[in-house]
Formats: C-alpha cells, sequence, structure tokens
C-alpha cells in the first residue's frame, strides 16, 4: 500500500514528463485493432503516426452504387468517444443521404452517436447506405425525390453520376475504380 | 523432508463486483464500453485504478468507470441516457450479491 500512496505523489511529475497519449487515440487505437471489414471497405493513414485522421474506400459489391468506389474522410476529435469522428464523402456524388459537400447523413453520426459506438459500427453504417439508400431525411432532396417517383430514373441517374456526368446542372464526380 | 521457510511473498488480486458471474466467459463483458479498459483498470483521465476510479452502475444493468459515465451525461448529446440501450439514466444502489446484511 504504501508503495502505492508514493506512485501516487509522482503522478504529476510523470505526467509532465510523458508527452500524454490522449484519450482519444487510445480509444483509438483499440477501435483500429478491433476493425473487422470486408473486403469491400478499406482504410487508408495518410500520415501512419496520425491514428485520428484517414481515409475509408468503399467499393460496394452489390446495389445500386456497385462498381463505385467512395471515397470518405475521418477526423476524429480529442473529445472522442463522446463525440462521434467527423465524416465528409470527399467526392461530389448523387446520393440522398450525401450532399454535395459531401455532408453524410447518417444517424449514428449525429442525434443517435453514443460512445460505445465505434468505428466499425461507423463504417459499416457507412456501407449500409450505398446498398440501402433512403429517401426519408435526406440531404440531396432532388436524388431523393426521384428514388420515391421513379426508381428505375433513379438508378440511371446514380449510374451516369458514377460516371462522372452532368445531372440537372451538377457536375458529379467520376468514381469508376 | 522438512521444509524450512526462508522467505515469502504475499500476491493479492482484486476486481471489481459487477455482478456479472459470466465477466470471465464474455470477453465485452469486463471492459468500460465507452473508452474500453477493463473495469479493473482505470479511466483514461486517471493514473491509479481502484477507489479513485471507481464504477457506476446504472438501474438497466449497465456498468461504466464513473468517470467516463459522467463525462457521456454532462454532454448535450447524451440527453442523459444510457449509452448502451439510451434509456434515462439513473444510478442505481450498487448491488452486492451474496453480502452478508448489514450488522448495524
Amino acid at each position: 500500500m504504501l508503495k502505492i500512496w508514493s506512485m501516487k505523489k509522482n503522478e504529476d511529475a510523470v505526467a509532465k514528463k510523458k508527452p500524454k497519449t490522449s484519450a482519444a487515440q487510445i480509444r483509438v487505437q483499440k477501435d483500429l485493432t478491433e476493425l473487422d471489414l470486408p473486403d469491400t471497405m478499406k482504410t487508408h493513414f495518410p500520415d501512419p503516426n496520425d491514428l485520428l485522421n484517414f481515409t475509408l474506400t468503399i467499393t460496394p459489391d452489390d446495389g445500386m452504387y456497385k462498381g463505385g468506389s467512395f471515397v470518405f474522410s475521418f477526423a476524429i476529435n480529442t473529445n472522442y468517444p463522446h463525440e462521434p469522428p467527423k465524416v465528409k464523402c470527399t467526392q461530389t456524388i448523387y446520393h440522398p443521404n450525401v450532399d454535395l459537400e459531401g455532408n453524410v447523413c447518417l444517424n449514428i453520426l449525429r442525434e443517435d452517436w453514443k460512445p460505445v459506438l465505434n468505428l466499425n459500427s461507423v463504417m459499416v453504417g457507412l456501407q449500409y447506405l450505398f446498398l440501402e439508400p433512403n429517401a426519408d431525411d435526406p440531404l440531396n432532396k432532388d436524388a431523393a425525390q426521384e428514388l420515391i417517383k421513379n426508381r428505375e430514373h433513379f438508378l440511371s441517374n446514380v449510374k451516369q453520376s458514377m460516371r462522372g456526368y452532368n445531372i440537372k446542372g451538377v457536375q458529379y464526380q467520376n468514381v469508376m475504380g | 523432508m522438512k521444509v524450512k521457510i526462508k522467505q515469502w511473498n504475499a500476491v493479492a488480486q482484486w476486481r471489481w463486483d459487477t455482478g456479472n458471474k459470466d465477466a470471465a466467459d464474455d470477453e465485452e463483458g469486463d471492459v468500460c464500453g465507452i473508452c474500453r479498459v477493463p473495469f479493473e483498470g482505470c479511466c483514461p483521465s486517471c493514473r491509479v485504478p481502484g477507489d479513485d476510479c471507481p464504477l457506476i452502475w446504472g438501474e438497466c444493468s449497465h456498468v461504466f468507470h464513473m468517470h467516463c459515465l459522467l463525462k457521456w451525461i454532462g454532454t448535450a448529446a447524451s440527453k442523459q441516457q444510457c449509452p448502451m440501450d439510451r434509456r434515462p439514466w439513473a444510478t442505481a444502489e450498487r448491488r452486492v450479491d451474496n453480502a452478508p446484511p448489514p450488522t448495524t
């Protein structure tokens, strides 16, 4: 017991000397080692020393977005896991739940975030958006309207947008890897 | 054969009684769901585990490091809900199973 008390006294001194790894970094490290991604998702770390900023590439092997290669940026702040990671699509894509600036509407990235979720849950959630785009609570209202009104036409818009065509005056990005 | 004890070292182990008897079988059962550090470790803002970094029990039966849970409850986004099941957080009396009845 005595040893523990003296350890405690030294705590502050130690804390000052050592550059402290933040709680967010520790948690992200754990999340990353527990990642269990299907072949359709790959992470990329531009700076291997910075675990808090990376990209995720999703290449859906099914659904309307099959054949595309979609790149999302992840930025995790020091409040993680109390705040969700900031996730943006780096491309201009035609999707009811992604706006033209790349903001993503996914419940667990917003109002339904909770700290027991992890990066794996976010990534699986993102992939799900490509398998099941949903027209409720849309960020791209034109795309959502089209999905409701005419699913066939929506699908053809998706295919065209993925090849980099212009739809209703918006220039989309070619995402055919 | 006579044995003479020249030296001995006492070793003790402790763990929180989370009321989860299957914790050993359940890999997720004995880590804090918020920081993912074992309950017997301490939350990321502490350095010494034990009484200074205790656990907190919810009436929903979920257990966390107290500091982790209070930090979450302190955020507006939490809406004061349990991070596991989103029920309104209510701190429960600590359950001590098999404890002898209080003598006083």
